[in-house]
Parts: structure tokens; C-alpha cells; sequence
């Protein structure tokens, strides 16, 4: 009796929680559960492209393992192992900042940022308005690949590179917790970067950035094809991109002024500011990285010491001045101003929080350098000596009390350079004389290390007490740094010790 | 009269048939009883009579009101009245049947009798309990889960006034650490310990069937931080105690089955009264209370005396010296001197001349003072609480009304609280099929603190610190005695800190930090009985909750006189070394100027909450073949709560010029240049859905089966529809072994029944990036024309994204003896967590360094119980006892985390595989160095030395102490009763863990920190081994660690023993004699003598007046106070 009048009911109740439901479930729980970003706009994946740059600091480590480093004793400390390790060519311990584990998580982390935007750019239906931002990304993709490949693969050797293991290239956004990837080889790797770098710096235009000089622009990017070039040994475009970089590949007003007496006159910590700023025309492509570098690397057991301050700077030179540079500080402390630390504070009173350093990742001087012995290597003649004698006009003075360039008596010639270098060959004089200008131009900064392995040049280090010499020598294993541990999760052999 | 009533007493007896077997499952009088059609009978007699029921153990018999008298066969019937009287008219032969819920129903033939007297038995197997699970009431016997129930009134303890300090040692399983006393803070609640490693594992809490959501969400770690957001942690700190009707705990997964995917943690559900049917009553409880002033008796500090002698020791050893001092940020009575030594604004005499006898007379008289700073600080202070409810009820309608007061003057100075409720219940029948009720909860609050600051850790030196910390308490244990808060003229005496003068007492009244809070709730049910056994039930609320937090900071007081410091007046020392000051990134050689030259700060942060919340369900109960019980349930229910949180720093209000801001630019340009945002707004969006279906079998009252499936759906795991929904299920079952005919011949036991669960439950892991999680900011460089947006990757989609869950198993016993006089119930669980959130280290390659994902395993055992017993139940006197203990012990099995040691040795520990849920963990500490007496640990590679780097990965070495949660704890409970006097007492205890003892040692102090007596045996001189010496300052930069002092308080020499076992209450009543109130024309009235807190009667000594629970973490928390109540309760 009661069953019609219950189906009834029943009908009506679910009809009711049916409605209550169905209507809201799908959109109900689309909700952000927080004011996350999203990337619906070019201005959003511009945004999100500021973060494609690695956020770390490669010095501390290349220059500790360079030739640059010395031992200053025991009365510089106990060494940190960031500053030692290196400089004893072991695998560095720890991984935070400044270490070579700390680098290869800020370039994959840049390089998530970039393949992300990526992933936006290529499924949106107005692709052409992101070109500019698509540039960028392939660029700043190729470049992060490039750092990675040029610290834990092996230099770029044209006989070895189809063999040698590269690193994982990474093209799309990792969406799993551990997944698998290949290193494949350094050919291969070099292919990808040059395939994003060429179809990337095409597209890049002159108004997409509010802060250019913290982006790839055209000229940047020219100037990172130039190192490219440089390392994959094709000269000609080397020349071509460095060329591209300045207006009328006119490098020489854009050098840092070192020899000015106006740039003498400055105080220190201006000075220091001056170095990293974006107004610096010198600064191509500027980095901030989390470091304690520049509040640390004078005070490192090993670093720069008068012995290597007297190997360089203070050495004759083939110009046949004095080189403008200063430096300051005692025995301990050598140092450039080249570093402003940017302290951001845990909270706004705090007296403790994370270091910050600028970084130049392309100036005006390695672009000139690139071209300079790319047309070494070429055999030109007469546009190397231009670049040279245009860097020493920026450096070189006659003496400390005649603080002045002097092209009559400083001008650079290959009779100079045949002289002082002892050799027949003006090629491999104006090589020389390149990579020992650079080794000065880049001091504190690192790049000293891609030259030696470039070359192949051997490392030596001894202890301050004389007691143990360590030789890196060109065949080492040790002169590819080491991938980190956790790598393996992800497939991923490490470099042979 | 009778007649006309008789409608509406039917309507009741339905409602109270259709309760029947909404809790027992079945009546064989239900099923007759119902019928539709109205008779009118010829009245043969009339039979007039009363219903009384046994009292309360063992007391005189209580007349019963609400009977169901009814004639048999027949609908026929009628209820007693409150007097327990009822009027029926029947013919004489006729039988009546008396029926109560709880009471066996008695047959009583009239056989021409006139005039009855009833006597209702108890119905043993009934016990009158039902669980309230918060979707349902279910018979106590056919309840198959793991759940304690607590009466409003036992639980209640007078003059405490967040009711979730009530559960203290009363539950078995449950854990409340009063990590912080304040008024709003919640305690630290835990039900059968943690299940999360990275989550908040704090249990639900449900208020009349509501989910009560967190205004802002306070982890249970973040609970002990003093900040000023733990004061909006305790969710229930706008009940009013006397609203609350019971507790309910439901602590297994067969009892949270229906809360799906919430309830890992367990979940406290509290009802509060209703409205009751009979005459108005009208209650009124008052209670009056007062705090005792903590006593340096109870805490281990030196006098001045003691303190001035180590303070010569430090000068003898360079660390008072003239010019370090004069210019120091922080300073005492030695810098005071050093400046009394000047000669100031072109005076001829100086302060103070400096000669030997002078200095010596200067110092001695602080060494005299022996400041009392506890009796400065604090008050006896006085609290009052006023509740007053009405509960008024028809048969249609029942009203419950009630609105309290409290006021509290505050304990320390700068403190105090004043707090109302108001709370309308109604309940209406309005036909035998449709039910409405209504609920309006609102509550105010207003409350004031020390003005404060959030902690910040530093891992470098290892400490925690506050800047501009005014938290009386930490005050009062740090400050030197010596030091004196009124000069020799009576006025207020300042010392220096943060380069600016200082006075505790001024800066109390001019940094102040004020609290409101308005939290509104309005919550509707609908009940429709579409059948006899097929019930629709609709739950509905709206809740609206605000607080705002003001922090007022007077331009006189310290904090914007430190951002002063240096520059007005000058002083270029202070200047160049004042970190309050501010040097423009683009002029780096200049001198730092002063952002704030004038005015105070006004810094503000507001939390609201709009939360809805809307359930349907359906019941539906079948009974068959008269052993058969089966009952269906399905609900579906829906969550939405929106949060904002906005916060805002004024610079440069100036209090005194009637609140004109004086703003610099600067301060803006510093905070921006610093990445600090000056002002904010954050909104958080929680969504919930939600399905579940239960189905209960019971054969014959004794077999129960029960099995839940519930479906949870939420977006707080990101966009991905993958994570977005959760099954999770449960299968329990119970047998009642005292229904068995062949228990029939063991009469002591009166009740035995055994449980077992099996379930999955889950809850939400913090990790939200089942999709991309992308977070806007600004770059990190430093000039503001280099400055630009971005976007960046905060965490990469994890398709794999999962709720955290664990598979519960839980055998119970539910016993009683000698008719339920002793009764106990034990409850033994096995719990494996998985796919618990941790982080983990990757290749990096996805460009996620360390994620955090759904990998980490965590098991945990635990066993609990308690006893009750009415020892003794005579009509003149009782003594009931009830004792809890719960033990519970977790490991972690898999987590691949990577703490650094500063992680770990803090007082809140850390998270390590192998170990416990937080395990204490403490640097080596071998000896002291010979030499110095500075402390040496032994390190990573086995060698001693000074040097303990905090931030280091390497913490393996370390000496793992225990964990830092209690695994043991309980509490034992005794009421006697004589007459009209009850006395009761509660002890609570609680053991198993290790404490981090307050860190006391630096590698340097001022003229101002206060040292406990451990310095009286420091190291003086070679051969002296005790607590680490004081280091002479030239020694201090040739120590190889940068900070031994400071890991000295985190070694395995600064642990003690967590347990404990206090006097929790101790309560003292006597109900006024009936005959004397009747004359205030009162229905009764009682009074309450009660002391809460009363008594550390065991701990260990190393604490040396160290409380157990409380973490001294400054900023806002205090410990909980003993207190003395008055109590007086009056029923109209």
C-alpha cells in the first residue's frame, strides 16, 4: 500500500540531491585554492621568463679550480668546503649556494621556467603575439643547456663529442615526481642549443623587456652565440655574432673604463656598485644568483695571493705597460670591487637572510675576446691586433705615477708579441695573448676555467707548505665537475671518478 | 483539558516512537503503536498516577517527567507531566504500558485501580547513550567504532574558559598540551598522536554537526611559536562553556568514517544544549576567579647579588670594558655607568666620578635590588564569568537561550580579555513529519597583549629570537635582577636596548598589541520523516568570522626609537652600527639615515572567514523478523570557506598628534628595496564536496556489522581532476557477548562487548600542485630601476599528487561489571600511514630540487583505556573515580628528508626516518675544554672540538633523545559526595618525551640577561667541572666553532625528562539545601570553591621550574596560571 507513494518520494529526493549536485560538482571545485598566478597573457609568460635564467653563481668553484687559486695557508682558516674542495679537485661537498649541485639545480630550474612558457606559447591560439617571448625562451633554454654541458660533460672536442655523454636536454615541463632521462652526448646537446639559438634569436625584438639588460636581448644573444661559436670552434661566426652584438660591431666605447682617471678616482663601494649595474654599457646579460661570493671570496684560504698578483698584473706584459686594474687589501684579502652584495632580510628586521650577487654572464670584453681569437684562429691578423690594442687602450697605463694609455709606446704589434711570447707563430702569440688578457680582465669571475679547459691546459696546485702538489692534467677525469648524487634517480650515470 | 491536549501529546509520542528507533533499531510497541485513526474511548475510570525512576547511584528516586503512558493495544495514551503525574482515562480492565527510552518498558494491568505508582527499571542494555557521530545518532550498543562521550557538565571546569582545555586527562587517546596559556591560543590537541609528518594533525572539531573551520589555519608546531596569530588558534574560544551539552571524540575510523577524508586526526564534535520541554529554566552560573603571581621560588634565577658577581666576572674578562660597552645596542646597569661617566650637555660634573670607590658604591646599590620583576610584571588579577540561559519548551516548540560575559583583567600587565556570547536554539515540531530547528551562535571578543613581533629562527648562530620582544613573562625570566624598574626617586628607571631607552613598564603601555574578534554562525536543520522509517535531514550554516589584530606602537616607545637611534641624537657609533637605519642602495659610502623620524607604527592584520556549509541525508531503518536490524544512511554535503588575510605597517603614525602620519619615504623605498611588502592581501578558497553511504546490520542486538564508503572531492590539491576526489571506506563490526544466553549465568558482568574496525582514512597533505603552482613576486636585485615582476615555477605539477592516508585497524572492549558500576573500555590501534607528504631530493632536472610529494610512511601503534567506577553509592555519600591513559608510539619508516641540524636540536625537534614522529635530537656534548671551560662536542667524523655548523646536512651523529610529543598520558579523576558536598580532584599525567631545556647559554652576555643558577657552577678555573665557563672575550674569536655557547643549549647536555604528573583541578561543592533556596525563590543554588592548575607534583629536576608543557617562545604566550575560582550556580 505504502509502495507508490515511497517510489514517489524517493523520486523527489533524489531529484532534489541529484540538482544540488550535479549543478555545482564540475565548476565547484575548479576553484584556485589560492591566489596562484596563472599564464593566460604575453605579459604573464614574460614574467614567467624572468625566472629562465640560472640563479646561481658558477664562480666560487670554477675559480677555486682554476689556475687562480693558491693556497694562502692556514692562517686564512680552516677552508670552507665550497672554496676547498674544488681547489683540491675533489667533488665539492654540500650543496648549497656557490656549489656546483646548487648550478645544475638553478639552470634546470631555469630551464622548467622556460620549457613552461613554451608549453603555453605552443598551445595558445594566438601564437604569433608571444614570438618575442618564444625567443627568449629557446635562448635562454639553449643557454641554461650550455652552462650545463661546458661544467659536467666534457669540453667540446669535434673527434669525441658523438661519444662523449652530455647532459640531460630537457624540452618539456616534468610532471611526474621522478622521472627518467638520458645524457645522450655532447654533439647532441650542442645540436639542441644550437637549434634553440638559432631559432630563438631570430625572433627576439628590441622593446619585449622592462629590464633588458636582465634578458636575452638580440644583443645578448648574439653575444652568447659567440661564446657558443667560440667552444664549438666555427670561427667565421664567431666573428658574425660578435660582429651582431654592438652597432657596427663597434665593441671598443662600450669597455669598461678601468683605466680612466675618472674610474680611478671612485671609492670603493661605488666602484663595486658601478661593476654590476645595469647603466654599465659593459654589462651585456646580468644575472642575480644567490652567493657569498662577494662577501667571501677575498677572505677564501684558496683564492687570488700575491704570488698569482705577481704572475699577472703585476708581470710584464706584452703591451709593455702597467695594467690599470687595483686592487685592494693585504695578504688575505686581495681583492676587486666587482661584487655589491644585495642582503634580502628573513623578515624586515632580521640581521640574518640570503646573500644576493650580481653577476655578468656576457660583457662587453668577452664578446671582444671571442672575436679577437676567433680571427686569431682565422688568421686576422689585423682585426685581433685592433681588438687587443682597442681592450689595452681601456686598461693598459704607462705607470703608476703617469696614470695615462699611451698609444705611441703601448700599441700592440705582433712584433710585441712574436718578442715577449718567444714564438714564431703570431697565431698562437695572439692566443696567448688573449687568454693571459682574459685571465686578468675575468679575475673573480670565473671565466678563467673555460679557457684552461678549452686548451686543455694542465692545473697545477701546491699546498702552502709545500708539501703536496696536485697536477689536473688534461686528460683528467676531475676536469669534468660532478653531477649530483640524486641524478641517478633519474637514470642518469655520473662522471667517472 | 486532557482531550484538547491530546493531539499534541500524540504528536510527542510519535516523535518519541520514531527516536526509539532512530536509536535502538527496534520496538515490537512501535510497530503497534502507530495507527492513523483518531478514537475516542468511553471512559470507564480514570486512573491518576506517578512514574518514578531510580536515582542517580543509589540516591532517592526521582519522579520522571515524559513517560509514555499508553493503553494496550490501543493509541490510547497520554505522558507524565514534570512532576512524573499522569491522568488516563481507560476501562478497567484495560493494561497500560510504560515506556521511557532507556527504561525497560513495564506492563501494569489497572484492574479497577484509580491510583498507580510506577517504578521504571533501568534498562541495563540501554544504558541511555547514544553516539553522536555528527551525521547520526547511533545506540551506544550497536556502535561499533572507537568513540568516548563526555557530559557537558563532567567535563566542565570552572574558571577555565576555552572549552578545548576541558578535554585534558578526561579522554583516553587524547593529548592536550598547553603549549601556551593565553586566552585564544589553542593547546595542543592530539588524538592518538600524529598521522602526518608534514601536516597540521589537529584533530576536526564539529559543532552541532557543523564542521567549525579555522579562522587562520595554526599547525599544531606553530602553536608554541608566541606569535600573535596563535591567539586566533583555538577555533572554539567563542563557545561559551556553559552551552555545551556533551563532547564526543571519535577517534577510529569506523567512528570518523563519515568524515571521509578529514578525519586521520580523529574528530571532537561538541553539542550544545537545547531548548527542553516543561517550565522555563532559567540557570545562572557565575564564576570568580584569581591568578596567583608567578614566584621566583618557583623558577631557578639569580638573585642581583649572584648576578652582579658573574657580571665582575665578565668585566674582569673583557666583556663590560668602557668602550665596547658605552655604545652597545643592548645595556644594563654597566652601561649605565659608563654613560653616567660623561660629562653631559656641558655639565662640570659628571654623573658619576670616575673612581674606583664611585663605580664600586654605583654598583652595589643594583646589587642590592633584587628586583622583584614577577611582582612587578603580574597580578593577582581577578576574572569574572556571568552565563545566564533560559530553556523553555512546549511540545511544538523548545527554546534555548543563553548569552555569558567574561572579563579578564589580564594576568601580566598589558594583558587582559573580555569576551561575550550569545547563543539562540529553537526547535520546532511542527507536524509529526516535519522537524526545523534554528541556531544562532555569536561571539565578540576583545583582547589585549604585549605588543609583538614573529619570531625569527636564525640557523646561523643558532637562536631563536624577537625583535623588540615585551612578553612579560620572558621578561621577567631574562631580565637581571639587578636591574630596577623605578629609580631611587620613584620614577621609572630606563636601560638601554636596541640602541633606545627602555622600560618594561612603559614600553607595556605603549606597545600594545589589541585583538577582536567577531565570529557569527547561523545554522538551520529540516527534518522531514518521509516514512515511518525513512527520514530526509537537511543541515545548513553560514558562518561569518573576523578578527582584526592592531598593533599600536607609540613613537615614545623603544622600537621606533631604535629606528631613530644614532641619528636623533647623534651618535655616530651608534649611527654607523644601528641595523634599524638605512643606507640608499645607490649612495652605498653615505651615512645611514633614519626612515622613521618621527611618529610610531601602527601595524595591522585582519583574518575573515565565510564559510557555508549544506548537507542532505537520508535515513533509513528496517526492522525485520524482530532480530534483523538494518539501517541505510547516505548523505552528500557540500564546503565552501573563504579566508583573506590583510596585513598593513604604518610607518610614522604619530599616537600623540592626534594620529597624523608623518610617512618618509624612505621607509617605503626600504621595505620595497628589501623585497618586504609594506602591506598585503592573501585570499585562500577552500571547496569541498562530498559523498557517503553507510549501512549498519545488527542481528538480535548482538552481531553489529557496519560499512561506510565515503567519497570526498576537494580543489585544495590544484586544478587536476586526477587528485581532486578520494574514496576512502571502512568495515567494522561488534559483538555483544553479554546478549548470549550462556553470559546469562555470569551476572558480574553486566556488559561485554568486543569491536574491531578495519578502515582507510585520509586527509589533505599541504602539497598543492596537482597542477602547476606558479608564484608572483619581484626579483631579487638590488636597485628599483633593475627591479621587475615575475613569475616563478613555486612548484612543478605532480601528477601523482595523492591525499595523505592510512590504513587504521582497531580492536576494542567495552566492559561492565556489577550492573555497570565499574565500567572500562580499552581500544588497541595499529596505524600505517602512506603516501604521507615529505620532501625529497630529486635529480633537479625537472627543475624542482627538492619536492614534495606523496612517498613518506609512518606507522604508529597505540593503546588506551579507562575505568570507571562508583566505588561507593549510598544514599548520603559517593565516591566515583574515572581513570584514562593512552599510550601511543609512531615511527616513521620512510622519509627522505634532509634537515639541517637546526631542524632537529630546537625544542619542537624534527622529522627522521627510524625515529619518532618528532624526535629531539642533541649535538654530542663531550666535556669541557680544559683550558677555558668552553663546551666541546664531538662532531660528524668522531673528533671533539668547538665547532658545530647548524646548517649542516650532516646529522647523522647526532644523539637522538626521544620524541618530543608525550607518548604516555592520562589523567585519574575522583569525586566523593557527602550530602550536599561533592569534592572532586583531577590529576593528570603525562611522560614518555624529552624536553629541550630553555637555552640560557651565549658565547657572550650583557649587564642585562638574568642567568639561572646552573652559572653558580660554571667553570672558573682548570679543573672545574660543571656547566661551561663564561669566556673571556679575547678567547672567544680563537674558538674554531663560530657559536659553541649557543649549541651548548642544544646538546645532550640541555635535556630533561618530559613526564610529569600535576594537580589539574581540585573542586570543592555544596548544593544549598533545597528548603533555604526555596526561600530566594530559587530552584536551586550551589557554590564551587575550585582550583585549577594547582599543583606540579612531579617533573623532572633538571626543569628547575621549567614548565612541561609551556614553551617560553615570548611574543604572546604565557603559561597557564594556577587560578582560584569562586563558582556560584543558581537555577530559577
Amino acid at each position: 500500500m505504502y509502495q507508490p507513494q515511497m517510489n514517489k518520494k524517493f523520486k523527489y529526493i533524489f531529484l532534489l540531491l541529484s540538482t544540488l549536485t550535479a549543478s555545482s560538482c564540475k565548476d565547484y571545485l575548479e576553484q584556485a585554492p589560492d591566489q596562484r598566478a596563472s599564464l593566460d597573457s604575453v605579459e604573464d609568460v614574460a614574467e614567467l621568463l624572468v625566472t629562465a635564467y640560472p640563479q646561481a653563481n658558477y664562480i666560487t668553484f670554477t675559480e677555486a679550480m682554476s689556475d687562480n687559486a693558491d693556497d694562502k695557508g692556514a692562517a686564512a682558516g680552516g677552508g670552507d668546503p665550497i672554496n676547498r674542495d674544488p681547489w683540491y679537485f675533489e667533488d665539492v661537498r654540500g650543496r648549497e649556494e656557490d656549489t656546483p649541485d646548487f648550478y645544475w639545480n638553478a639552470c634546470y630550474k631555469a630551464i622548467a621556467a622556460a620549457n613552461q612558457a613554451l608549453a603555453v606559447i605552443n598551445t595558445a591560439t594566438n601564437p604569433e603575439e608571444y614570438s618575442g617571448q618564444k625567443g627568449e625562451a629557446l635562448v635562454a633554454r639553449a643557454y641554461a643547456h650550455f652552462m650545463l654541458v661546458s661544467l659536467f660533460s666534457k669540453m667540446y672536442d669535434p673527434a669525441t663529442a658523438v661519444s662523449d655523454p652530455g647532459i640531460p636536454y630537457v624540452t618539456e615541463p616534468e610532471n611526474v615526481v621522478i622521472k627518467q632521462y638520458e645524457r645522450k652526448t655532447v654533439a647532441y646537446v650542442y645540436e639542441q642549443i644550437e637549434k634553440d639559438l638559432t631559432e630563438g634569436l631570430p625572433l627576439l625584438n628590441g622593446s619585449q623587456y622592462n629590464v633588458p639588460k636582465y634578458h636575452f636581448t638580440t644583443a645578448a644573444a648574439h653575444a652568447f652565440a659567440s661564446r657558443f661559436y667560440l667552444f664549438k670552434k666555427e670561427y667565421d661566426k664567431v666573428v658574425a655574432h660578435a660582429n651582431a652584438v654592438f652597432v657596427g660591431g663597434n665593441i671598443l666605447p662600450n669597455l669598461r673604463p678601468i683605466n680612466d682617471p675618472a674610474y680611478r678616482a671612485m671609492e670603493y663601494l661605488n666602484r663595486e656598485a658601478n661593476y654590476t649595474e645595469a647603466t654599465n654599457p659593459a654589462n651585456i646579460l646580468l644575472a642575480e644568483t644567490r652567493s657569498i661570493w662577494g662577501r667571501s671570496f677575498a677572505s677564501y684560504r684558496y683564492g687570488f695571493t700575491f704570488d698569482i698578483l705577481n704572475e699577472t698584473i703585476w708581470s710584464a706584459n706584452v703591451a709593455g705597460g702597467q695594467w690599470g686594474q687595483q686592487l685592494y687589501g693585504q695578504n688575505l684579502s686581495l681583492r676587486m670591487p666587482k661584487f655589491r652584495e644585495h642582503f634580502v632580510r628573513e623578515s624586515q628586521n632580521a640581521n640574518f637572510g640570503d646573500p644576493y650577487n650580481i653577476i655578468p654572464l656576457f660583457t662587453a670584453e668577452e664578446v671582444l675576446f671571442n672575436r679577437a681569437e676567433a680571427n686569431a684562429w682565422l688568421g686576422n691578423t689585423a682585426a685581433t691586433l685592433k681588438d687587443l690594442n682597442d681592450y689595452a687602450s681601456t686598461r693598459m697605463i704607462v705607470s703608476d705615477s703617469n696614470p695615462v694609455y699611451d698609444p705611441e709606446t703601448l700599441y700592440i704589434t705582433t712584433a710585441k708579441i712574436r718578442s715577449f711570447y718567444r714564438t714564431t707563430s703570431v697565431q698562437q702569440g695572439l692566443l696567448a695573448t688573449i687568454l693571459d688578457f682574459k685571465r686578468v680582465e675575468f679575475l673573480f669571475e670565473g671565466l678563467r676555467w673555460f679557457d684552461l679547459m678549452r686548451y686543455n691546459i694542465p692545473i697545477v696546485h701546491t699546498t702552502a707548505d709545500n708539501a703536496t702538489t696536485i697536477t689536473l692534467g688534461p686528460d683528467d677525469p676531475r676536469r669534468v665537475f660532478q653531477i649530483p648524487q640524486e641524478a641517478t634517480l633519474s637514470g642518469i650515470a655520473l662522471n667517472p671518478r | 483539558m486532557i482531550k484538547n491536549f491530546y493531539p499534541k501529546i500524540k504528536t510527542s509520542i510519535n516523535f518519541i516512537f520514531l527516536l526509539l528507533l532512530l536509536t535502538t533499531g527496534f520496538s515490537s510497541q512501535a510497530k503497534t503503536a502507530k495507527h492513523t485513526s483518531i478514537s475516542v474511548f468511553l471512559a470507564d475510570i480514570v486512573v491518576r498516577g506517578t512514574v518514578q525512576a531510580p536515582g542517580n547511584n543509589g540516591g532517592p528516586a526521582d519522579n520522571m517527567a515524559g513517560v509514555t503512558v499508553l493503553q494496550k493495544g490501543t493509541n490510547n495514551g497520554t505522558a507524565t507531566d514534570a512532576s512524573g503525574n499522569f491522568q488516563l482515562t481507560v476501562p478497567d480492565n484495560a493494561v497500560l504500558v510504560f515506556s521511557m527510552v532507556g527504561y525497560k518498558t513495564q506492563e501494569v494491568p489497572v484492574s479497577g485501580r484509580t491510583t498507580l505508582a510506577i517504578t521504571l527499571a533501568l534498562d541495563e542494555n540501554f544504558l541511555k547513550e547514544v553516539v553522536v557521530t555528527g551525521y547520526q545518532e547511533v545506540d551506544k550498543r550497536l556502535f561499533t567504532g572507537a568513540a568516548t562521550t563526555l557530559s557537558g557538565s563532567d567535563a566542565k571546569r570552572e574558571g577555565i574558559t576555552d572549552v578545548s582545555r576541558m578535554l585534558e586527562g578526561r579522554v583516553a587517546g587524547v593529548t592536550v598540551q598547553n603549549v601556551s596559556g593565553t586566552f585564544g591560543a589553542a593547546p595542543k590537541i592530539r588524538v592518538r598522536g600524529a598521522t602526518s609528518i608534514t601536516g597540521d594533525n589537529k584533530p576536526l572539531w564539529v559543532v552541532d554537526g557543523i564542521i567549525l573551520e579555522d579562522v587562520v589555519n595554526i599547525s599544531n608546531e606553530q602553536l608554541s611559536t608566541g606569535d600573535p596569530s596563535t591567539l586566533l588558534g583555538s577555533s572554539v574560544a567563542g563557545l561559551n562553556p556553559d552551552d555545551i551539552e556533551s563532547f564526543q571524540i571519535l577517534k577510529d575510523a569506523s567512528a570518523t568514517s563519515l568524515y571521509g577524508a578529514r578525519a586521520m586526526n580523529g574528530v571532537i564534535l561538541i553539542t550544545t544544549k537545547k531548548g527542553k520541554v516543561g517550565q522555563p529554566v532559567i540557570s545562572y552560573t557565575g564564576n570568580f576567579s584569581t591568578y596567583l603571581k608567578p614566584s621566583y621560588r618557583n623558577f631557578d634565577i639569580m638573585n642581583s647579588y649572584d648576578q652582579m658577581s658573574v657580571y665582575a666576572e665578565m668585566a674582569r674578562k673583557g666583556w663590560l670594558d668602557y668602550g665596547d660597552v658605552v655604545n652597545r645596542a643592548n645595556g644594563g646597569v654597566y652601561l649605565k655607568m659608563y654613560n653616567l661617566l660623561e660629562y653631559a650637555d656641558g655639565s662640570e660634573t659628571p654623573g658619576l666620578y670616575n673612581s674606583p670607590e664611585a663605580r664600586a658604591a654605583f654598583l652595589n646599590k643594583y646589587a642590592q635590588a633584587n628586583t622583584d620583576w614577577f611582582d612587578i610584571l603580574f597580578r593577582n588579577s581577578f576574572q569574572q564569568e556571568h552565563s545566564l540561559s533560559l530553556s523553555s519548551g512546549t511540545e511544538k516548540t523548545q527554546m534555548y537561550y543563553s548569552t555569558s560575559y567574561l572579563q579578564d583583567n589580564g594576568w601580566s600587565l598589558g594583558s587582559g580579555v573580555q569576551r561575550f556570547t550569545g547563543n539562540v536554539r529553537a526547535n520546532f515540531n511542527v507536524s509529526d513529519k516535519i522537524q526545523f530547528g534554528l541556531i544562532t551562535q555569536g561571539s565578540i571578543r576583545d583582547q589585549r597583549a604585549p605588543g609583538t613581533l614573529g619570531r625569527n629562527s636564525n640557523p646561523v648562530t643558532g637562536e631563536f629570537s624577537r625583535d623588540f620582544d615585551i612578553n612579560p613573562f620572558s621578561y621577567a625570566l631574562n631580565t637581571s635582577r639587578a636591574l630596577t624598574a623605578y629609580d631611587e626617586n620613584g620614577n621609572r628607571e630606563f636601560f638601554r636596548m636596541n640602541y633606545a631607552p627602555f622600560n618594561i613598564l612603559h614600553e607595556l603601555e605603549n606597545n600594545t598589541l589589541d585583538l577582536n574578534v567577531i565570529d557569527l554562525k547561523i545554522q538551520g536543520e529540516f527534518r522531514y520523516n518521509i516514512l515511518r522509517n525513512l527520514k530526509y535531514a537537511f543541515d545548513g550554516a553560514y558562518r561569518y568570522a573576523s578578527t582584526g589584530q592592531e598593533h599600536k606602537i607609540h613613537e615614545d616607545s623603544n622600537m621606533p626609537q631604535a629606528y631613530r637611534a644614532g641619528v636623533y641624537p647623534e651618535n655616530a657609533t651608534i649611527r654607523a652600527a644601528n641595523r634599524f637605519l638605512y643606507t640608499s642602495p645607490e649612495d652605498p659610502d653615505a651615512q645611514p639615515v633614519s626612515v622613521l623620524p618621527s611618529g610610531g607604527f601602527y601595524i595591522t592584520n585582519d583574518d575573515f572567514l565565510k564559510s557555508y556549509y549544506l548537507r542532505n541525508s537520508l535515513d533509513y531503518n528496517l526492522n525485520f523478523l524482530d532480530v534483523h536490524t538494518l539501517r541505510l544512511f547516505g548523505s552528500q554535503e557540500l564546503r565552501y570557506i573563504n579566508r583573506i588575510n590583510k596585513q598593513f605597517t604604518g610607518y610614522g603614525y604619530q599616537y600623540d598628534k592626534g594620529g597624523v602620519p608623518f610617512i618618509d619615504p624612505n621607509a617605503i623605498k626600504q621595505a620595497v628595496e628589501g623585497n618586504f611588502n609594506y602591506y598585503s592581501m592573501n585570499m585562500g578558497f577552500d571547496r569541498y564536496l562530498a559523498y557517503a553511504a553507510n549501512a549498519a546490520y545488527s542481528y538480535a542486538g548482538k552481531y553489529q556489522l557496519n560499512g561506510t564508503v565515503r567519497y570526498d572531492g576537494s580543489n585544495l590539491l590544484g586544478a587536476a581532476r586526477s587528485a581532486r576526489w578520494l574514496p576512502t571506506w571502512n568495515v567494522s563490526s561488534s559483538w555483544n557477548v553479554d546478549e548470549e544466553a550462556f553470559m546469562q549465568n555470569l551476572p558480574v558482568i553486566s556488559q561485554l562487548t568486543l569491536r574491531a574496525t578495519y578502515g582507510l582514512t585520509a586527509s589533505m597533505g599541504n602539497a598543492t600542485n596537482s597542477s602547476l603552482v606558479l608564484q608572483s613576486g619581484s626579483t631579487l636585485r638590488p636597485y628599483l630601476t633593475e627591479v621587475e615582476s615575475a613569475i616563478g615555477i613555486r612548484y612543478l605539477e605532480n601528477t601523482e599528487l595523492t591525499w595523505e592516508k592510512q590504513y587504521e585497524t582497531n580492536v576494542g572492549l567495552n566492559l561492565g561489571l556489577f550492573q555497570n558500576k565499574l565500567n572500562a573500555t580499552v581500544d588497541a590501534y595499529n596505524r600505517d600511514g602512506f603516501d604521507l607528504i615529505g620532501p625529497i631530493r630529486t635529480s633537479g632536472i625537472g627543475g624542482e630540487a627538492i619536492k614534495i610529494a606523496n612517498y613518506a610512511d609512518m606507522q604508529s601503534q597505540g593503546i588506551e583505556g579507562s575505568l570507571g567506577a562508583g566505588i561507593i553509592q549510598e544514599k548520603d555519600y559517593g565516591w566515583r573515580t574515572q581513570l584514562t591513559f593512552g599510550y601511543n608510539h609512531s615511527t616513521i619508516t620512510n622519509l627522505k628528508s634532509e634537515p639541517m641540524i637546526w631542524d632537529l636540536v630546537g625544542a619542537n625537534g624534527g622529522p627522521q626516518q627510524g625515529y619518532s614522529y618528532r624526535g629531539l635530537f642533541s649535538i654530542d656534548f663531550d666535556k669541557l675544554n680544559t683550558a677555558n671551560g668552553s663546551p666541546i662536542f664531538i662532531n660528524e667524523e668522531g673528533e671533539a672540538g668547538n665547532n658545530v655548523y647548524l646548517q649542516s646536512n650532516a646529522t647523522s651523529y647526532l644523539k637522538y633523545e626521544g620524541p618530543v610529543d608525550p607518548t604516555i598520558n592520562g589523567g585519574f579523576y575522583n569525586a566523593f559526595n557527602y550530602k550536599n558536598f561533592t569534592l572532586s580532584a583531577l590529576l593528570t599525567y603525562s611522560g614518555g618525551n624529552k624536553i629541550r631545556l630553555n637555552p640560557v647559554y651565549k658565547n657572550s652576555y650583557t649587564d642585562l640577561d638574568a642567568m639561572p643558577s646552573d652559572f653558580l657552577t660554571r667553570w672558573i678555573m682548570i679543573g672545574d667541572d660543571g656547566t661551561p665557563s663564561i669566556i673571556e672575550a679575547r678567547n672567544q674569536s680563537a674558538l674554531d666553532g663560530a657559536y659553541p655557547y649557543n649549541a651548548y643549549n642544544y646538546s645532550s647536555a640541555r635535556v630533561a625528562n618530559g613526564e610529569f604528573v600535576r594537580l589539574k583541578q581540585v573542586s570543592l561543592g555544596y548544593n544549598l539545601p533545597t528548603i533555604l533556596v526555596s526561600r530566594f525563590h530559587l530552584k536551586n543554588m550551589s557554590l564551587n570553591l575550585v582550583a585549577n592548575n594547582l599543583w606540579l607534583i612531579y617533573a623532572d629536576k633538571r626543569l628547575n621550574g621549567q614548565d612541561p608543557e609551556f614553551f617560553s617562545t615570548g611574543g604572546v604566550a604565557l603559561p597557564v596560571p594556577r587560578q582560584f575560582t569562586l563558582s556560584l550556580k543558581m537555577g530559577i
